[in-house]
């Protein structure tokens, strides 16, 4: 029973590491710009599919394709507030605007890499080899990796909203769009500057998930979906209470679908966000005032 | 539309056609061998120079089906090529569209079925297959009077067919219903045994399933018919797509180690996963899965973890002469990756409809029910030994008989085939059924282990 409890825990840290890394980026930026990116998941395939790239058609070692996937994922962060966040900031209902325009960006992106790679699975060079063995449990160490970058992630984030001029920008920003104008903070430069940081982390997701769940053009939708999920559960636009709540999520979802079988898993899963919605309505790490970080 | 008028090397075992065809240099189709000389000798000497006739797929060529759904693009692509190098349907080419259909959902199918009957009017649709009921597209071609042949592999067909054959008999499915793998699974089993290359270790069988139509079917048919075969099912697990972290489904088959594992889940993504997360501590177990590791990512992914793993498919190209000579020729025309067993399935079904069609005098655009209702008895009538074997359709259902469960005759109907990743850097091994088989079952590494 100890070895079942162990690949319980284990495979919980796993999805929950999974929900994490996805998360991270889409919640930073939902919480400064009231921004929801449909386009996240498609940036994150773009970033595997870039890294893959580098290293086995350009030879890059590892570290620098990483680098190459969140510089490129970070020109499609910038691309995506010039095509379609900067001239739909200027119109009305913004938000409900750029859902439904990041939903066709997204879409782009997703046959961009259809054409490119084309529409077979492929493995994720970037991967860490070897496990741990806990109690007759085998841990991949690259699940730990993916762990270990999901909480530097989070930390990195932290530091960057709380110990910088430009973390400090983007507060104000989210705090109140109009107001932060007036105190002479440049908005369409946060929002530029939001969305290349959110390319750049979804391409490290991107590297992170193919790793386990391999490169497919269509890739980030489930990651997607999850991340939504946990965004809402934690309380929207929460990037701390986000990873916390994706790991909580993830051991939660690894325990049902023992218990109960792993066809109820994401039913339960919806389960607790409608449960967490009526007890603390903006989430299980949120405000009720309109400050999201 | 400009159609290609590259003349390709046609669907025939030896000799160099090429050369035969273009030059003219012999004058009866009796030199040629395989069933295609049947379309050319009905061709005589006509070159395929008449009013092309048009023909459609609609198939998933971006989503998460996309890899197959490109290969049914190439594979409807090179019949034509082919065909028309043969002299086309009497003389007339055929000139393929294709519409795409994504996730595959039945509105979708039939939306695309219906455009390619109104943008370009064609008389059959050839398609591999469409996850959704396998029951729409049926109605588009009732509708318009037209050929629809498909690899939906669904009972979903046989059942609407047979429920108004007045209505449907425009609508083939070009192999056997996926209701075949249970039983033909229980039967390799059994045989195996009966063989003496593999003993049980206990009666009890896992059979792990995903949510959907196909896979459902599947493990049901295992399901229902294990006790007759001495089986216990001890997890009857369904789990959700994409499934990449396989833990808690693992823990379980570990707790209560069966004799046999069957996954008729089948994306090869998911499937890889599975193999690398059992093997660090394997139960003695055979593992049979479906469709996913006759994808070449399934053993770029899983590796060495993809060693001993049995899967089946109830139609794709055998590695006989006539199977590899098309594996050839579609490698040639499509590159060293791409995947000719989901391509053998609308280029055999292409070939039953032409050949039917040329018999039957031509074929018939939207509306000529009359003509197309000619061509559909011709094609209950023939028996075509093609890449992916014998297509031979069940009367009243319009559906091609499985071979061994359905019949014990190779000839007359199509073979379930098991084949066996004995080496991941190589290709699969086929083990059954006889005579087609060109390996032996070997026991898998963790079982000897």
């Amino acid at each position: 029973m100890t070895d079942v409890l162990i690949q319980i825990v284990a495979s919980g840290l796993t999805l929950g590491a999974m929900y994490a890394v996805a998360t991270v980026g889409l919640s930073l930026v939902y919480g400064s710009l009231n921004m929801l990116n449909m386009a996240h998941g498609a940036v994150l395939t773009l970033g595997g599919y870039v890294c893959y790239a580098a290293m086995t058609l350009a030879g890059l070692p590892a570290v620098l394709a990483f680098a190459v996937a969140a510089a490129v994922c970070a020109a499609a962060g910038l691309a995506i507030y010039f095509a379609a966040a900067l001239p739909l900031l200027r119109s009305g209902n913004f938000e409900t605007n750029i859902f439904i325009a990041t939903i066709g960006i997204g879409s782009v992106i997703e046959n961009l890499m259809l054409k490119t790679f084309g529409p077979y699975p492929i493995p994720q060079p970037l991967a860490v080899p070897g496990h741990l063995i806990v109690g007759g449990v085998h841990i991949p160490y690259q699940n730990l990796f993916i762990l270990g970058v999901a909480l530097a992630l989070m930390a990195a984030v932290a530091v960057l909203l709380q110990r910088t001029r430009t973390g400090r920008a983007i507060r104000a920003t989210s705090m109140n769009r109009d107001a932060a104008q007036l105190m002479g903070v440049r908005v369409g430069k946060v929002y530029a500057q939001v969305l290349a940081l959110s390319g750049a982390l979804a391409a490290v997701s991107g590297i992170m998930i193919s790793s386990i769940a391999t490169l497919t053009p269509v890739m980030g939708g489930d990651p997607m979906l999850k991340a939504f999920i946990v965004c809402v559960v934690a309380g929207l636009g929460n990037v701390y209470g986000a990873v916390v709540a994706a790991i909580l999520l993830g051991l939660i979802e690894a325990g049902t679908q023992y218990v109960f079988g792993v066809r109820w898993s994401f039913a339960i899963l919806l389960l607790i966000v409608i449960v967490v919605l009526i007890w603390r309505p903006y989430g299980l790490f949120g405000r009720q005032q309109v400050v999201r970080l | 539309m400009k159609r290609s008028t590259r003349l390709s090397t046609p669907n025939l075992i030896a000799g160099s056609r090429r050369n035969f065809l273009i030059k003219g240099g012999l004058t009866t189709a009796a030199a040629l061998t395989g069933m295609p000389a049947m379309l050319f000798s009905m061709n005589s000497e006509a070159r395929a120079e008449g009013e092309p006739i048009p023909v459609g797929q609609c198939g998933p060529t971006t989503d998460f089906a996309a890899p197959d759904g490109i290969e049914f693009k190439n594979g409807l692509t090179l019949a034509c090529e082919e065909i028309n190098a043969l002299g086309g349907i009497l003389g007339r080419p055929l000139e393929p569209s294709f519409e795409d259909t994504a996730q595959m959902g039945d509105a979708t199918n039939v939306q695309a079925a219906q455009r390619l009957v109104d943008r370009y009017g064609v008389h059959a649709i050839l398609n591999g297959y469409n996850i959704g009921s396998g029951a729409a597209i049926q109605e588009v071609a009732a509708d318009n009077g037209i050929i629809y042949v498909h690899y939906d592999t669904t009972i979903g067909h046989n059942d609407l067919v047979k429920s108004n054959p007045d209505r449907y008999w425009g609508s083939f499915q070009g192999d056997p219903a996926e209701y075949w793998y249970g039983p033909g699974f229980l039967k390799f089993l059994q045989d195996l045994e009966a063989n003496k290359e593999w003993t049980r270790p206990n009666n009890k069988m896992a059979v792990i399933l995903s949510a959907g139509v196909y896979a459902s079917n599947i493990a049901n048919a295992v399901k229902e018919q294990a006790a007759a075969y001495g089986w216990e099912i001890s997890l009857f697990e369904t789990v959700g797509v994409p499934a990449s972290e396989w833990g808690p489904t693992l823990a379980k088959i570990r707790q209560d180690p069966p004799a046999v594992i069957c996954v008729t889940h089948f994306l090869p993504a998911d499937l890889a996963q599975f193999c690398v997360q059992f093997a660090p501590n394997p139960t003695p177990s055979l593992i049979y899965m479906q469709y996913g590791p006759s994808i070449p990512a399934f053993r770029d992914i899983a590796k060495e973890a993809a060693n001993g793993i049995i899967y089946a498919t109830v139609v794709g190209a055998l590695q006989d002469e006539i199977g590899t000579a098309f594996e050839k020729r579609y490698k040639d025309r499509f590159g060293a990756n791409a995947g000719h067993n989901s391509g053998a399935q609308p280029y055999d079904g292409a070939y039953v409809w032409a050949t039917a069609a040329a018999l039957a005098g031509g074929s018939g655009e939207p509306g000529n029910a009359d003509q197309n209702r000619k061509v559909a008895q011709r094609m209950s009538a023939m028996i075509w030994r093609g890449v992916t074997g014998t297509t031979r359709f069940m009367p009243l259902e319009n559906a091609a008989y499985t071979y061994p469960t359905q019949t014990n005759d190779s000839s007359l109907g199509m073979p379930h085939q098991f084949l066996q990743i004995q080496d991941f850097t190589k290709g699969p091994g086929l083990i059954a059924p006889a005579p087609y088989g060109t390996a032996k079952f070997v026991m898998p590494p963790w079982i000897k282990a």
